[in-house]
């Protein structure tokens, strides 16, 4: 019998996508058959979800070319073309029940009246297709989140007949749950569903697909087959080389412990405990979502713990953010817009909000502020600020700028113990540079760094050791001698439930 | 479907209950309570705020609110009143009455929309415009409406109050709005998520004036049966009523947060202030102390909504928590 070769369900060739003329996905190039299961992978901020919502219609793309069953298309059209996504945050609604959830998009009946039994059949036909038994009559809400997952799969599937695309699906799932996902998706797929699969997890990864897309800083830079490619050669091309930057030089710490951490425990992560030394920068590496943040958040007083804290020998006990200040603590957040900067105020304003006391007057009691331009005037000169002049609103900088007085707001209260979550996000080239200089000098003076990054390369020039966090838990620590990538990514994109390695 | 979650799927349960208590204690207080004359009145004056807050309900649950609907009251109040005096035109001044409250009501509901002010600021304007408007068109004057008017507000129709014949009109149609149209359904998923809403595809504006719309509509019967029980327009009407009318909601089981809500809770909520009333009224209470009372009543009503919420937020915590413990 001859086989004809069959028509891809999807295919695109040099798909990019530019924000206000800045490009943050480019080259991207694949076709997608029936009954295929593919593989998305990438690090965080490789360009995944952009790709992502590009391919269901949710983006238009800025360049490039989408064939979808042969037929070329400018923008995808979900419902018109068979294509459908399951974000990973859900976007269910959570008090309305499944059958509403499954057919709003599409309503049986007319506008005036809505055919509510033939809904509640059309849920139950999804459902019954995917081989679950969910009441369609239950509210979303009173659904754990595995079932969740499938009415949201349910939905996305009365229109994607040919395409599913499954964003991160699994991180909210136990074990079970997951195994029932997997199923799931080897009968769509001996249904001639193609599914674009995107996850973190490298075991799943290759449990599941046939093929792989591999992105890097936005670019694709490998697909093949997954059958043919070894693990770690898929993680090494994740990874990347290092950048061809100037590396910083550490120097050692002293053994004058300045952080301990004993059985730290929250509702997002479990049993944590390190210690860092004055003058030694500690990594964190791991995934979005790994408890990473929380444990940032925790040791600046900001989140209820269980367990013990010591700052420079003196235990903590339900400290606040002003104690812990105090200490000489202070903390970097990852999003700076929304946590960290006062938008609308000046630079000047902006640096000085950590130490606003030292400014106050004594002279008429509390009135008016001294010193505090000259001081910012220094910062600004110091960290390289470039802003036409103090008074301007922090607003109108650009990100490594913003990023620049945010440092210089916690480096004027001379701390102890920095926790810098994500310094570097959003931050140009030269920018980020600067600020990896900076956190080397801190180190260098004796103050005790915690460093969460997702940016491994980051990580491994600033850091003495690197710690690994996966789903709350610290699941590997790294010596500076013994730093190796694609080990840490590899332990931190473990799924959860495969045993400890090693 | 378990038990638990059927009952806690009739979100009207609390109120109901509450209202029947009430019933108890006041006919306690009063031999002549339970009377059916008494019944009678107790849902004549609740009539008005019940018959705005069915219109008020498909706001809140969209994750809005109107507290311009005073003011859209006064306004339609003031039109009719004027129009008869004007022209002696039954047809014109409803007409005219109706429609103007409609259209006051989606007014809100497209500067919501277009300008994405939040909703209590933007009612909170036309509060006091729609109020300025209505003082401008009548000169502040009090202007009596013709003695027929008075069947709205205190005729009977084959021995039933018209005032309740008109709420249990508008009941109807709003219980059919909410639960069999698509407009009802997009408007829970709207106050559920209007991002996700917006994400499949539902045409979220539309939706959201119409509800102000309907507001208005609402908004505007209920002032033509107060108008028709005062005898004429006054100035003091609709002071206050905002607030009697958002708490017959929330008292009936409306999330203030949107995205569940019911009609017929917001009924009872409107019958149950009455009887709060009426209790009051009973004990020789000063008047002073009607406010405290009202206020303290909604507010034990948002707390208890708020502290469930926690407490579910809170649950979802523990299981978070238990998981990562599990996978250790």
């Amino acid at each position: 019998m001859f086989i004809k070769q069959p028509i891809a369900s999807l295919s695109v060739s040099g798909l990019a996508k530019a924000f206000s003329g800045k490009t943050v996905v480019r080259d991207v190039s694949f076709s997608l058959y029936p009954g295929e299961i593919v593989a998305l992978v990438g690090e965080n901020g490789a360009g995944k979800s952009t790709t992502k919502n590009m391919l269901c219609g949710l983006l238009p793309p800025s360049e490039g070319e989408i064939q979808v069953a042969g037929q070329t298309v400018s923008v995808v059209d979900g419902k018109q073309h068979g294509i459908g996504a399951v974000h990973q945050e859900l976007s269910l609604f959570s008090s309305l029940s499944v059958a509403q959830n499954i057919c709003i998009s599409d309503l049986p009946g007319k506008p005036g009246r809505i055919d509510w039994p033939a809904c509640r059949q059309i849920a139950e036909q999804q459902l019954a297709q995917l081989g679950v038994d969910v009441d369609v009559n239950q509210r979303v809400e009173n659904l754990g989140a595995g079932k969740q997952q499938i009415v949201e799969i349910a939905k996305a599937l009365l229109h994607a007949s040919k395409v599913l695309i499954l964003d991160e699906p699994t991180t909210s799932l136990t074990a079970p749950e997951r195994e029932r996902l997997f199923t799931l998706m080897r009968r769509l797929k001996k249904q001639g569903v193609a599914i674009i699969f995107i996850s973190h997890f490298m075991d799943e990864i290759y449990q599941m697909s046939d093929k792989f897309i591999c992105l890097r800083d936005g670019r694709q830079v490998g697909s093949g087959n997954i059958a043919d490619t070894p693990r770690r050669e898929l993680e090494e091309m994740m990874v990347g080389r290092t950048l061809d930057e100037a590396k910083v030089t550490l120097t050692p710490p002293s053994s004058e412990q300045a952080v301990l951490v004993e059985r730290l425990s929250s509702h997002y992560f479990h049993d944590i405990s390190f210690s860092i030394r004055r003058g030694e920068v500690l990594g964190i590496a791991g995934l979005m979502g790994a408890g990473r943040t929380e444990v940032a958040e925790t040791l600046f007083g900001l989140r209820p713990f269980e367990g013990r804290l010591l700052v420079y020998g003196e235990q903590m006990i339900k400290p606040s953010v002003r104690q812990m200040k105090q200490r000489g603590v202070c903390y970097l957040t990852e999003d700076r817009r929304r946590n960290g900067l006062f938008g609308v105020r000046s630079v000047k304003e902006n640096l000085s909000a950590a130490k606003l006391s030292r400014f106050v007057q004594r002279r008429v009691k509390g009135m008016g502020f001294r010193g505090e331009a000259s001081q910012a005037q220094e910062w600004v000169e110091q960290l390289n600020i470039s802003v036409p002049s103090i008074d301007e609103a922090v607003s109108s900088l650009s990100g490594g700028n913003q990023q620049k007085v945010l440092l210089g707001r916690w480096l004027a209260t001379q701390p102890r113990v920095c926790i810098l979550d994500e310094p570097t996000k959003g931050v140009d080239i030269s920018a980020k540079f600067e600020i990896h200089k900076k956190i080397a000098a801190l180190a260098a003076s004796g103050v005790a760094v915690l460093l969460v990054s997702s940016d491994l390369p980051e990580l491994l020039d600033l850091s003495h050791r690197i710690l690994v966090m996966r789903t709350g838990h610290i699941v590997g620590e790294f010596a500076r001698e013994d730093f190796d990538a694609v080990e840490i990514i590899s332990l931190a994109a473990s799924s959860a439930f495969e045993k400890q390695r090693a | 479907m378990s038990l638990k979650h059927r009952l806690s799927a009739v979100n009207w349960l609390p109120i109901a209950a509450a209202t029947l208590v009430a019933c108890i204690l006041l006919s306690l207080l009063s031999s002549s309570f339970m009377s059916y004359t008494n019944l009678q009145s107790v849902l004549v004056q609740a009539s008005v705020t019940a018959i705005m807050a069915i219109g008020m309900t498909f706001i809140i649950v969209t994750a809005g609110i109107d507290i311009s609907v005073g003011a859209i009251l006064f306004f339609t109040s003031s039109l009719f009143a004027k129009l008869m005096m004007d022209t002696g035109s039954y047809a014109l001044a409803f007409a005219c009455a109706l429609l103007c409250a409609t259209v006051l009501g989606a007014l809100n509901g497209v500067l919501i929309i277009k300008y994405k002010i939040t909703p209590l600021i933007t009612t909170l304007a036309t509060y006091t415009m729609y109020r300025g408007m209505a003082i401008h068109l009548t000169g502040a004057q009090n202007i009596p409406v013709p003695r027929e008017m008075g069947f709205l507000g205190n005729g009977k129709l084959l021995s039933i109050p018209v005032p309740i014949l008109l709420l249990a009109v508008v009941l109807a149609v709003g219980l059919y709005l909410f639960n069999a149209t698509r407009f009802g359904l997009y408007a829970r998923a709207i106050g559920n998520s209007a991002q996700s809403a917006r994400e499949s595809n539902l045409p979220v504006n539309k939706v959201t004036v119409f509800a102000y719309a309907l507001g208005g509509i609402t908004t505007g019967i209920a002032a033509l049966i107060l108008l028709a029980r005062v005898g004429g327009l006054q100035s003091g009407i609709g002071i206050g009523i905002e607030f009697t009318v958002i708490a017959a909601v929330v008292l009936g089981g409306t999330k203030l947060s949107g995205g569940d809500g019911t009609i017929v809770g917001s009924v009872i909520g409107a019958i149950f202030l009455v009887l709060i009333d009426n209790g009051l009224n009973l004990m020789n209470a000063s008047p002073y102390v009607y406010d405290i009372v009202k206020g303290s009543v909604l507010l034990i009503a948002v707390v208890i909504d708020k502290v469930s919420v926690t407490r579910q937020q809170q649950h979802l915590l523990n299981q978070r928590a238990a998981r990562i413990r599990a996978t250790g």
